[in-house]
This record gives C-alpha cells, structure tokens and sequence, in this order.
C-alpha cells in the first residue's frame, strides 16, 4: 500500500509540476518550484489532520522534504540579492548560503519525522553510523565514479573540458555548496524517504522506488548538460546510491560519493545555450 | 528473472520513458541557432566569407567559390590559400603566433613585438584570435591543445582544456578559433572536431556549448561583420550562424506574474485535493 501510496502522491506532484508548464510555458521557467513546493505542503498538512491518511504521513513527509527545500535552493539566491540589493555577495557565495539553507530546511524535516511519526513507521537515516568502512568504501566509489564518467561518452554528460579561470574563481564556494547539495539530497531520498520505504517492504523494492522518485525529481532541475540522458542516468545513480547506503548501512557513503560527482560534474559540463540544448 | 530484478528493470525503463518525453519540453528553441547553407552530404574542410562571396575547400580538396551567399558554387583553379590563421587584424592591434609558439603584437604601422607575459604556445600552435569589441582580449590555441586567454589588463591563464571523449577517445582537436574584427560583438567562437562550436562571451574565462543542430565534427569557422554571421563548415556542409542574442529565460512580470500566482494556487489545490482523494480511496480499499 505504500507504494501506491507514494505512486499516487509522486503523480500528484508531477501533475502539478508538468501539466502547467505543458500548455503555458515550453521553457518551464514560470515558478515551477513553488506549484510543487505548494502541492507537497498541501499534501502533508491533510495526511496529518485526516487520520485515516496516516500510513501516508512517512512518505509524504519525504516529499515535502524534497520539493520544499529545493525551492528553497533555487529561490535564496534571488531572495538574498532582492534583501541586500547592491551589498548581496557574488552569485557563488548566494549559492553556498542557499545550500545551507537548504540543509537546514531538510534537517528540520528530519527531526519533525522523528518527533511526529511513532516508532514503527519511524524512518531510519542511516546518519548516526560513521564508521571506517563506510568511508573506506565511499573513496573506492569515488575513485570508480570518476573513471565512469570520463568513459562514458562526453556527449552523454556534457562533461567537455575544464576551465581553469573559472574553476579558480568558482569551486571555493561552489564545491561547498555541492557537498551541503548532495547530504540534503541523501538524507531526502536516501535517509527519510528510503527509511520509510523498507519500514512497509523489502529493502530492494523500497530502492527501486525511492531511485524511481530520484529520477522523475530531476524533471524539476535546471541542469546545464544534455537533457535526454538526464532521467535514466539519475534512476540509475540513485538506485547505485541506495544499494551502497543499504549494503554499508551509513548514509554518509553515499553522501561522499554523491558530493564529488556534483563537484565533478561543476566543474567538467560546459553549459549549453539556455533553451536550446 | 527474479521478480525484484524485473521489477527494477520495469521501473529504470518506466522513469527513462517518462523522464524522456517529458524533459524536452524543456528544451524547445525559439530560433534556431544554426541554419544549413549548402553542400549538405559534403565534408567541407575550410571557409573563408566576406560579404556575399564564401570561398570554401572540402575534405576531397575541391575549392569553390560563391558569391551569392551560398546559393551556388563554383570551382576555382588552383589551391588558393585561404586566410591565414596565425595572424589576425583587430581594430588598431595585429597579433600572430610565430613559428617558435611566441604571441607577438603590433599597434597600428608598429613593429610586431613579443607579448610580455605571452605564453609558449609550442611551435605547431596556429590558432589566435582577438575580438574588437573587446580591446586587448586575445585568445591563442596551444599546441597541446590547451586555449590560452589573454585578459585586457595582458595577464594570460589558462582558460580551457578540452576532456577526452570516452574510454577509447582522446580530446577533440580544436580545429579554429574566431571573432569579429568589427566591435559588433565580444564573443568568441571555437570549433572542435568533436564538440562542434563552443563560445565564450566574457573574453575567454567562460565557454558554454553553441552548437545545438551542427554536426559534432567542425573544421574551421569563418566571421564575417558584413553579414554579422559565422560560418562553419563541418562534416556535413556549411553550415551559418547570424549573429542574435543569447537566449535567455522569459521575465514575467506585473499583471503576468498575478495571474501565474494564482494559477500555481489552483493547480496546486486541485493537485492536492486528487492525490488526497485518491489516498483515501486506496487506504479505504486495503
């Protein structure tokens, strides 16, 4: 029942997210974000007054952990420079801070979930286990991941070349905001979302359909490289993810290796032309 | 096969399909960035445009000549050589790459002098071009293939090495280099035989991919001011780019904004309102 659960909310939201766009505006630059923002709130605000919704409560709650502090993310940078005007810090630095926000936002959903759901249907993080091995393992992915991406075929990534003066002036602050990016977005899909899943079913069913909802979520991100290969890439990245996070029983694995491929992909994929990849 | 298997196979092919046709809708173009001028189905190796006359040598070693923009081509006797490439006129500057890799410089009738902190280019680099709406701005190809910018203040950094193209593949060669010589615009175009045209708008700091409907393979790039185009010949004909804007994401504002405000309000509730329904409807069901 969980699963149709979250297929009936994750319809919800895509509804929400895509059947607008579809008629009005092809370039899905309308506030997107806040539609989905506000359709998840919606959502769990009635699974918490409607008794009967309750076994929803766990997965909705990783939903609106998702969709709300992502719109977060890609609201602050606007919000700082609409506060602070001429005194705003440069583009980079709005993007650490709206990281950070959005790994606060993401954090107040976990302790909400611990306090508001019981015992039973309690999702596990996975954050408290640190451990050598989990690290161990995490640097052998990296080092994996790496290779994989430089021999996949460049065309797929987008991943064409490094730019020196760029990287200079950029990566201190955006490598940063890519590690605070990649721990907000494991412990949504991976801590809270995942944790809740294996509570009601087998832990591969709740990977496949936690990677199933990491997929579809990347139709919400703008992303600088080719577009076809975005969803599948990131079903499979997202079922990886799971399945190391399951097998080292440590969040923080896929947290690391999730970090650098971000960072990497930061600083290797030449945007395309905005509208016209 | 395992059920769970399946499964994951059912859903990995269920979230590309829907992630594939709906992820486009992003991407529709207003215009179309580059437009086919002639000789599709050709391999055209080099081009050379000033005004309505394109001049052009294909991979087979024809050269041909047009003076009606590219609406017909005729052969040329001989092998002319077409423009040079290690030197170029912007504005007031000329700068070349010598034959030792050396980026030299002249102002006006001036005598061509080493560029002081000009890097060692290595002696097969041939590739330099300087924009004129953006004085003091060059940008060089290495022989290593590395581009090299040079900022206005004649500070040179490295600003772009190409990555390879996979397992087997190594870089792409980056095959040409150019700008305007009249201050239309300060962009720069690169041509690689492989990520077709990338460019750069901020002097060679930052490079973004420009070449959304052109082949991958592209030989060499023509600017032309007169036509305000770019021309590029590739692996399968010749291939222009008129100069227009960056596309940009639409701004919506004042009375725009308003109504888009209260359509994410009633999309959002009816949204909600059926998932509810729909979740009551399968926890009543179980």
């Amino acid at each position: 029942m969980t699963a149709g659960l979250l297929a009936i909310a994750t319809l919800g939201l895509g509804a929400a997210l895509l059947v607008p766009i579809a008629f009005s505006d092809p370039n899905g630059v309308d506030p997107y974000l806040a539609r989905l923002s506000a359709t998840s709130v919606v959502l769990v605000v009635a699974a918490f007054a409607l008794r009967r919704l309750a076994p929803a409560r766990p997965v909705l709650l990783a939903l609106v952990a998702v969709a709300a502090s992502y719109t977060l993310l890609s609201a602050s940078p606007a919000i700082i420079r609409h506060l602070f005007g001429t005194r705003a810090p440069g583009f980079t630095t709005q993007v650490f801070l709206a990281s950070l926000l959005e790994v606060l936002a993401t954090m107040l959903i976990v302790v909400l979930a611990v306090r508001a759901l019981p015992g039973g249907v309690r999702p596990d993080t996975r954050l408290q286990r640190v451990g050598i091995r989990p690290l161990a393992i995490a640097v052998a992915a990296c080092v994996l991941l790496l290779l994989a991406g430089l021999a996949l075929p460049a065309q797929l990534l987008g991943r064409f070349g490094l730019q020196p003066v760029q990287i200079a002036r950029d990566l201190p602050w955006l490598a940063p905001a890519c590690a605070l990016q990649a721990f907000s977005q494991e412990v949504q899909f991976r801590g809270l979302l995942m944790g809740a899943l294996e509570r009601t079913m087998s832990a591969g069913w709740a990977n496949v359909a936690q990677a199933a909802v990491f997929g579809l979520s990347h139709l919400a991100i703008a992303y600088g490289g080719p577009l076809a290969p975005f969803v599948p890439v990131t079903f499979v990245v997202g079922f990886v993810f799971g399945w190391v996070v399951q097998r080292t029983n440590s969040l923080w694995t896929a947290v690391i290796i999730h970090a650098v491929a971000d960072t990497a992909l930061t600083a290797t994929v030449l945007s395309g032309l905005y509208g016209l990849n | 096969m395992h059920p769970r298997a399946t499964a994951t196979v059912a859903a990995a092919l269920l979230t590309s399909v829907l992630g594939s046709a709906l992820l486009p809708v992003y991407a529709l173009a207003a215009t179309s960035w580059w437009t086919p001028v002639a000789l599709r189905g050709t391999a055209v190796s080099a081009v050379s445009a000033s005004g309505k006359t394109l001049i052009v040598r294909t991979a087979d070693g024809r050269t041909l000549r047009s003076t009606d923009a590219g609406t017909t081509f005729n052969g040329v006797a001989g092998n002319p050589v077409l423009s040079p490439q290690n030197i170029v006129r912007s504005g007031d500057d000329t700068w070349e790459i010598d034959s030792n890799g050396h980026v030299l410089h002249a102002k006006g009738k001036g005598r061509l002098q080493l560029d002081p902190q000009g890097p060692d280019l290595g002696s097969t680099a041939h590739l330099v071009v300087a924009p004129a709406a953006s004085l003091g701005v060059v940008v060089a190809v290495a022989d290593d293939n590395t581009v090299w910018r040079r900022g206005q203040d004649g500070d040179w950094k490295r600003a772009l090495i190409l990555l390879p193209q996979g397992l087997l593949r190594g870089a792409p060669a980056i095959t040409s280099v150019t700008a305007f010589t009249q201050p239309l615009t300060g962009s720069i175009y690169l041509s690689t035989d492989g990520y077709a045209v990338l460019i750069s708008t901020d002097g060679g700091d930052d490079w973004i991919r420009a070449g959304p409907g052109l082949p991958d393979s592209v030989y060499d790039l023509s600017a032309d001011a007169d036509q305000h185009a770019v021309y590029a010949a590739t692996s399968d004909g010749l291939w222009m780019h008129v100069l227009q804007r960056l596309p940009s994401p639409p701004a919506y504002t004042d009375a725009a904004l308003v109504w888009r405000w209260i359509g994410i309000v009633l999309v959002s509730l009816a949204a909600a309102a059926a998932a509810t329904f729909a979740m009551m409807r399968l926890v009543a069901l179980r």
